[in-house]
């Protein structure tokens, strides 16, 4: 009886290990697919699709590099994720944390209206958000800075301040005994403290920032500053009018998930704690 | 203490107020009130200023008799109904999987993560090769042992693309919402089930009268999480069909609306976004409101 227990454990055990395994490879295989073929021809892809090259061709992948204008397109694509993402934590951490300490009806109401604010769409307000950009002369990198700053305010706001409702304040009192200012007391006591969901923060702005197709074809459109979708984007269209241009998609789609690649390599402990414990909270 | 925050806190809102009233309020009000103009994206037709050209609810009206964009949202439904069904059956079922093993745990839930870091636009123009090669020709059509015409050239199907789109969303999808589930899962108490298992209860009792209802909030948050952005989705329309063969979704349907028009109708466009805003609205008011009550019920 015992013994035909501990087979069936086991009989389940490995179903569950098949199951999951399958699960995996059906996860990957997008990845392997966007990999093999990007060192193949036209030819080569269309007609032998799953297996890897027959012999590694890097032709496509410089071309590729070529077509995407891959050094300028990188550059501007991480300036402008960079800076984004700084100026949407700094400005999030420190008005969530002004929210949760001052308690006041104003200060109720306006985290009301920001959190409210996360149901209004992109596609609702884009069409006279350009043409304001476009009257305040910012129709530019700065702008386009800006306005990730604007959106991805309130999602960011509300993550800072589910969190530091629960952080005490007794130790800032003390440092503002101590005789320190607003930012020492802000930068040394509380952003130290607030750190699991600043990490959460980084990564969901970056990865949407990083990403983003609509915003940047909306501001920058086919001009020399296109960040590196949009330049993806932009050299499929030219070049597909007759057919799909496999031989410099692939690369060039390789192209863009490399630098995602190699930081979720290195970070992924980080990237997948933070983003369960940005699930819980908000 | 409280003093010096509220001296503070004056000063140091501003430029969050700003940035908010700049990009996101400003528009929106803008937005509210172009949609009753007839609104040319760089002028107003035969005025000055949106006021001399208000147009009453002429935009609405013809949003409404609009081919395009009844279709546009039937079809977006129909994708909403279909996407937030698998990826909830996906993730919860991975959840429930992952849950159960001792090793490796860490990096199943790696894996399956992954996808959700990669660009929605660049990855939907390899699935499109996925669906039209590889599903129609290797795996479920051409001269293979398995021949499933549903999952053969679903690009070029309306029916069938609602379900290519569902799947490469869930592909990318499913393993946040399973990081959500797991942690939902790790905090109902192994108590619950020993107690269960000592009263003579079924797995499929344990996991309808104490999984189910304890997962409740984590149900709350997969669910306006996936609701949303299915009901928003741009990236995997854009890539996989472009909207073509009658698979035009709204967020398409509004950015495409201004081209097909000459001049170009932003007022009309604007209106189809005023109307986005309410449905998603409604919807993720709707949807929070009762899985909180099911929540308290449960």
């Amino acid at each position: 009886m015992k013994e035909s227990m501990s087979t069936k454990n086991k009989i389940s055990r490995i179903i569950l290990y098949v199951l999951l395994g399958l699960a995996a490879i059906y996860t990957l295989f997008p990845i392997y697919f966007l990999f093999a073929n990007s060192f193949k021809s036209q030819k080569e892809i269309v007609a032998s699709p799953m297996n890897l090259p027959a012999n590694w061709d890097f032709q496509y992948l410089k071309n590729a590099a070529e077509q995407i204008n891959l050094l300028p397109s990188v550059t501007n694509t991480l300036i402008i994720t960079v800076v984004s993402v700084a100026l949407i934590v700094l400005v999030s951490s420190f008005t969530a944390w002004l929210m949760v300490r001052h308690k006041s009806k104003g200060s109720q109401v306006l985290f009301l209206v920001f959190t409210a604010a996360m149901l209004i769409p992109f596609q609702s307000v884009m069409y006279p958000l350009v043409s304001l950009m476009e009257s305040l002369g910012l129709k530019n990198t700065v702008g386009l800075i800006l306005m990730y700053g604007g959106f991805g305010l309130s999602m960011t706001i509300f993550l800072y301040h589910g969190f530091i409702k629960s952080v005490p304040v007794s130790l800032e009192e003390a440092a503002v005994i101590d005789g320190a200012n607003i930012f020492q007391v802000f930068f040394k006591v509380v952003f130290p403290m607030v750190k699991p969901i600043t990490v959460t923060a980084i990564i969901t702005n970056a990865m949407w920032i990083w990403n983003d197709y609509l915003l940047p074809f909306l501001i920058i459109g086919n001009n020399r500053n296109k960040t590196l979708t949009l330049s993806l984007y932009y050299a499929k269209s030219l070049s597909g009018q007759y057919g799909n241009p496999w031989e410099l998609i692939f690369p060039a789609v390789l192209i863009c998930a490399i630098p995602i690649l190699v930081v979720f390599v290195f970070l992924q402990r980080y990237i997948i704690e933070g983003m369960a414990a940005g699930a819980v909270k908000g | 203490m409280e003093k010096y925050y509220k001296k503070w806190f004056k000063v140091l809102i501003i430029p969050a107020l700003v940035l908010f009233v700049v990009v996101i309020l400003v528009p929106f009000i803008m937005g509210l009130t172009y949609s009753f103009t007839a609104w040319r994206g760089s002028y107003f037709k035969g005025s000055e200023h949106w006021w001399g050209a208000l147009v009453g609810i002429t935009n609405y009206l013809k949003v409404f008799r609009s081919e395009k964009f009844l279709s546009a949202l039937a079809y977006t439904l129909k994708f909403t109904v279909v996407a937030v069904v698998m990826k909830n059956l996906v993730s919860l079922a991975l959840a429930l999987m992952v849950k159960n093993v001792d090793k490796g745990k860490g990096l199943f839930r790696t894996i399956y993560f992954f996808p959700n870091l990669l660009g929605g636009l660049a990855m939907g123009f390899v699935w499109s090769l996925i669906f039209q090669n590889i599903f129609s020709t290797v795996l479920f059509g051409g001269d293979s042992p398995i021949q499933i015409p549903f999952l053969c050239d679903m690009l070029q199907d309306p029916n069938k693309a609602v379900f290519a789109m569902a799947i490469m969303a869930t592909w990318q999808s499913a393993g946040y919402m399973l990081l959500i589930y797991l942690n939902g899962l790790n905090n109902i108490s192994e108590d619950l089930y020993e107690a269960a298992a000592i009263d003579g209860a079924t797995a499929w009792q344990r996991f309808r009268y104490i999984t189910l209802p304890m997962l409740m909030p984590s149900f709350t948050i997969v669910f306006f999480l996936t609701l949303s952005s299915s009901f928003k989705v741009l990236d995997e329309n854009l890539a996989l069909t472009n909207g073509n063969f009658g698979t035009r979704m709204l967020s398409l349907q509004i950015l495409l609306s201004t081209r097909e028009s000459t001049p170009a109708n932003y007022g009309m466009a604007q209106a189809q976004a005023v109307i986005f805003f309410v449905i998603i609205a409604v919807i993720s008011i709707a949807q929070v409101m009762i899985t909180k009550r099911k929540e308290i019920e449960a």
